[in-house]
């Protein structure tokens, strides 16, 4: 089933949003028990050329040294922290700086080939944050409700066509643009349509799950200059099967919800704020909800400050 | 009129429905505080009481009842007064998707606009909405009616095989076996009925367009 949501604040200050998607998660919760997470736009406070890696690292004598090594090989580790989780690993966060953001990826794909490392998420605009369990243990486990932005995504798993684990928790991103960000609930049936030609331009795939493809998908439109809402126009004609998906960018947030309808959106806006969510019991977190539109099959919605 | 009032916003769906099934027997009017937009209230209730919102409810709002007159002070989700079999579910505000999905008799009435699918296998009752209605309204009819006060997306009464869809605003399109009819005399004077009953301002009935089955045996024949 899955649960997603979205909001934007319309004044681009700061606010607390870490708390604002937590809350509106825990409302999801009962449509995905299996994993959460978030992308939290606007408040890392980076430098132009720094980038924050969160690195997923087994429990093992020395793994995280050869983990560092790595890193350090290509780049200086500038600031580093450990983050305790759940199982038997833990997550690595580090910032690091790149002359390009182009060599951002083979640094990642570096440092996945080490055995039992996985890196999460590399980004500069933007927080990731996702994880298995339910949203209150998530939040309370990385402090995400002190975590302040502009504009944010979030998600609740349930998950059916792949595994329940970090890796495969929402939010997927890609490395072909910049920040670019992906929650989603429901189905891509003809994925390898849309992945072969993606694969075929050189986009790597990490993984067979569908929502990977469909911020694969978006980041490739954007790359060619489309605007944001010029590509959810054009993956509604492109995809088939059930969905509701919101993109996240450093610029804002959209939705695209399949020509059926078969997955739902709603949202409601006020002078201060635009949310979308899968359930209007998840807007009423951030939002007066005396007026709640119901996003039609096929149609697309931006929000971008 | 005895009244009872239940305050929702520490309870579960199945609490609040519990206490609404209990209070059904005793009290004239069940008013129900902070429903917070949950799913499956007030479901499956068959006494003849007046049940309140005050408040959003989520999936399912209403549904499989015979007998109460609910009104919903907010918006609804998906499917609401799904399978009624008879009473009245009113939704002040807007609804989701299949507003009265299957209904069997009974009315379902939302004031603004609905999403998608409304009325969706409807065997027979009165569906009334204020707004707009979306894609595929009137899917697989069974029975029964739908009026619609403003516009309604694609394919609307798609598959229809009885039933009658009234349309004031514009039709985006007619989905298979669907085709209009001119209104008779008879037909307004239900519209107008209906509507009045339910305080809809309508000045000109004749602005409302008729969609009906073009066959009742689409698929196999006459």
């Amino acid at each position: 089933m899955c649960g997603i949501a979205g909001i934007v604040y319309k004044d681009k200050e700061l606010h607390n949003i870490g708390n604002d998607m937590t809350n509106m998660l825990h409302q999801l919760q009962h449509r995905g028990p299996d994993s959460a997470g978030y992308s939290i736009y606007g408040g890392t406070g980076l430098e132009e050329n720094e980038y924050i890696l969160k690195i997923q690292v087994k429990e093992s004598e020395k793994l995280l040294d050869k983990v560092k090594h790595a890193i350090n090989f290509i780049t200086p580790i500038k600031q580093d922290a450990i983050l305790p989780s759940v199982g038997d690993s833990f997550i690595y966060k580090c910032k690091i700086s790149l002359d390009e953001f182009s060599q951002l990826k083979p640094l990642i794909t570096k440092v996945d080939t080490i055995d039992d490392v996985i890196v999460i998420n590399g980004s500069h605009d933007f927080e990731m944050i996702k994880d298995v369990g339910s949203v209150l243990d998530i939040a309370d486990r990385y402090d995400v409700r002190d975590v302040k932005g502009t504009h944010a995504i979030g998600h609740t798993r349930f998950s059916t066509e792949s595994g329940v684990d970090r890796y495969h928790a929402h939010p997927f991103q890609t490395y072909i643009v910049r920040d670019i960000s992906v929650v989603h609930n429901g189905q891509i049936t003809n994925y390898w349509k849309i992945r072969d030609p993606l694969e075929r331009k050189g986009h790597v795939f990490e993984t067979f799950n569908d929502t990977e493809c469909l911020v694969h998908y978006i980041a490739d439109k954007l790359a060619t200059g489309y605007s944001l809402e010029e590509a959810l126009e054009q993956s509604v004609e492109d995809m088939d099967g059930p969905f509701s998906y919101i993109i996240g960018t450093p610029q804002g947030i959209g939705i695209a919800k399949d020509k059926l309808g078969l997955r739902p959106g709603v949202m409601a806006e006020t002078d201060d704020v635009f949310a979308i969510a899968s359930e209007e019991v998840s807007l009423r977190e951030v939002v007066d909800t005396r007026h709640v539109e119901q996003i039609s099959p096929g149609e697309v919605m931006v929000y971008e400050i | 009129m005895e009244v009872f009032e239940i305050d929702a916003e520490k309870l579960t769906p199945r609490e609040v429905n519990s206490q609404i099934k209990s209070a059904a027997d005793e009290y004239d009017k069940i008013i129900i505080r902070n429903p917070n937009a949950n799913h499956y209230l007030a479901a499956g209730v068959t006494e003849d009481v007046e049940i309140e919102f005050d408040g959003s409810v989520g999936y399912f709002g209403g549904c499989m009842c015979d007998g109460p007159k609910i009104t919903i002070n907010g918006n609804a989700g998906w499917f609401v007064g799904d399978n009624l079999t008879g009473g009245e579910v009113i939704v002040e505000g807007t609804a989701g998707d299949g507003a009265g999905q299957g209904i069997y008799d009974g009315t379902v009435v939302v004031k603004e606009s609905v999403g998608s699918r409304t009325g969706e296998i409807m065997k027979n009752g009165t569906i009334i909405i204020g707004g707009n209605s979306g894609f595929m309204t009137g899917i697989f009819m069974m029975g029964g009616r739908i009026i619609i006060l403003g516009d309604v997306g694609d394919d609307v009464a798609e598959s229809i095989i009885r039933g009658v869809v009234y349309v004031r605003g514009k039709i985006k399109s007619l989905g298979n076996n669907a085709k209009i009819e001119e209104m008779t005399f008879e037909d307004s004077l239900e519209v107008e009925e209906i509507l009045s009953k339910y305080e809809f301002e309508v000045d000109d009935i004749s602005q409302f367009k008729k969609i009906v089955p073009e066959s009742t045996r689409p698929f196999y024949g006459h």
